[in-house]
């Protein structure tokens, strides 16, 4: 079962790609990897998949999804720490696909706030400002954010960089659950055991996709080794890629 | 009526009007500091002055031409700055800078070439004298426009502030939402110019809000501890002119600093004193 496609996919910056020529699909029977060494692609790939990036070619079948459906936690999350905001309005930010600017807050997203609270292990601290709260106080309220999207699609960027191992372990636990409640789930990491562990797809990305299936077959000895040697080549004065002319030609006309 | 009375009915006037631009200026200058927009303010007092001297070239100095100048000025600025900051990907207070500085020389050359010394002086420093029926609906309406908007968008500019990248990823309308703020900043910034100067206006503004974050937490507690330092402020400002027989708007700017220092030393939230050294740290 598929859920997100790519078709010769290219995200970039002012025409550079930083990933190019993607073609496949995220599954969501279980948890998706996406890994890769630093400048690989993989941060660009989760932007272009959550609308913040247009695509240089090719485009994204997200299967009906749109803006709505997907929750994203980027590796640098965006919240400014110094902003006179509680982890309660923080996390009720997660309502905002259902209620937007003026709808009523029901009793029932009350019910969902508090549950997400709990989930995470946060119940008690609501009232906390984001000022006062611990770099993985922080993360754990941003899942919860992410609960309370009730998503189809979750992108997490790196979620657990810079956490200790109860907090990681508390929200893998969390992660688990996601593909059995038909959401499709991505997520970039550089813990290439923890991927082993948790993931059943990976895609290995150095700017283009080495592998891409089963995280056993995606991962091994020599496909690493040759995303490492692809990442290193990045030329000052890029040419036109002539990757595949035929599908440049065909999107420009 | 005596002198005595025309002076007490202008005070009244004067303090009506402070009041009403310390509801309207405080909520905004609590989210402009906490955006770290400060200059932002700033920026937009310095915005209005070409169409001040637009409006005093072609309908000389009438009260409600150069009130309807600087809120055509303030606007274009707000709109055209946040435009281009949202088309090239500029951050607004680079987009800022240029528009205003332009707006600012282009001002300064039209004054010189159109106004007298004393209007130039009235235009800094304010008179508050210009607090009569028209000014005083304008400043009440500007409030009264600001609260309304600010209750009824607040979900908005919350999350703007708090967390604008997630903001953009579920497509909120950012960019509405920040012309709506730089458009309020700009109408209070109007009301208030003509009595207490275009620069005294902003720091009534902005001052009352940085010392609010001593005392309160959230947004709204902020917000309310602004409004009361402004009133304040505004109050012991016109009382200490009165004596001193000056226009009131730097002498209310500088009580503000003062009640900012205040805060600084004994507000509950990073106050100097409830954070000295040696003080026993608390359990948990």
């Amino acid at each position: 079962m598929s859920a997100i496609s790519l078709h010769n996919l290219t995200l970039g910056y002012e025409r550079r790609p930083a990933v190019h020529h993607l073609d496949g699909a995220f599954s969501s029977g279980g948890l998706n990897a996406v890994v890769g060494p630093n400048g690989s692609g993989k941060s660009t790939l989760l932007k272009g998949l959550a609308g913040a990036l247009s695509p240089l070619t090719g485009h994204i079948d997200l299967d009906g999804a749109d803006a709505r459906d997907i929750a994203y936690l980027p590796q640098d999350n965006g919240v400014s720490r110094t902003f006179p905001v509680t982890l309660e309005g923080l996390v009720s930010l997660g309502l905002w696909s259902r209620r937007g600017l003026f709808g009523k807050i029901t009793a029932e997203d009350r019910a969902r706030m508090a549950g997400a609270f709990a989930a995470v292990g946060l119940t008690g601290l609501e009232g906390r400002g984001v000022d006062q709260v611990s770099g993985g106080q922080l993360q754990r309220a941003l899942f919860a954010r992410v609960l309370v999207q009730d998503a189809r699609v979750i992108l997490l960027d790196e979620p657990f960089a810079a956490l200790d191992a109860r907090t990681t372990g508390d929200l893998i636990g969390l992660i688990r659950r996601w593909p059995g409640e038909g959401r499709t789930v991505l997520m970039v990491s550089h813990d290439l055991e923890l991927v082993r562990e948790l993931c059943s797809q990976t895609l290995l990305l150095a700017r283009e996709a080495v592998a891409w299936g089963p995280t056993a077959e995606a991962l091994t000895t020599e496909t690493l080794l040759k995303a490492r040697r692809l990442s290193e080549a990045w030329a000052d004065d890029p040419v036109i890629c002539r990757h595949d002319d035929h599908d440049h030609a065909a999107s420009a006309a | 009526m005596s002198a005595g009375l025309i002076e007490a009915a202008a005070m009244k006037s004067a303090a009506a009007g402070a009041l009403s631009l310390a509801f309207g200026g405080a909520p905004l200058g609590v989210l402009l500091i906490a955006r770290r927009m400060s200059l932002v303010g700033d920026a937009m007092s310095h915005a209005i002055l070409p169409g001040v001297a637009i409006a005093l070239l072609i309908a000389g100095p009438d009260p409600l031409a150069l009130t309807v100048g600087a809120l055509i000025a303030a606007f274009v600025v707000a709109g055209a700055s946040s435009l281009m900051a949202r088309a090239r990907a500029m951050p607004e207070d680079a987009t800022f800078a240029v528009f205003y500085l332009a707006a600012l020389a282009l001002g300064l050359l039209l004054i010189s070439k159109a106004a007298s010394a004393d209007f130039t002086q009235a235009l800094l420093f304010g008179e508050a004298g210009a607090f009569d029926h028209a000014g005083l609906i304008l400043a009440a309406g500007a409030a009264t426009a600001t609260l309304v908007c600010v209750a009824l968008f607040i979900r908005g500019f919350l999350g703007e502030g708090a967390d604008p990248v997630f903001m953009r990823a579920v497509r909120a309308p950012a960019w509405a939402l920040h012309l709506l703020l730089m458009m309020l900043v700009a109408l209070n910034l109007v009301a208030g110019f003509r009595a207490f100067g275009a620069l005294m206006t902003v720091a009534l503004m902005m001052i009352p809000a940085a010392a609010a974050r001593f005392w309160a937490r959230d947004y709204v507690g902020q917000a309310m501890a602004a409004v009361v330092i402004s009133a304040l402020a505004s109050g012991a400002g016109l009382i200490a002119a009165s004596l001193l027989k000056t226009e009131p708007g730097a002498v209310m700017t500088l009580a503000a600093a003062g009640l900012f220092i205040l805060s600084a030393l004994a507000g509950p939230r990073g106050g100097l004193i409830q954070s000295l050294p040696g003080r026993p740290h608390l359990e948990g």
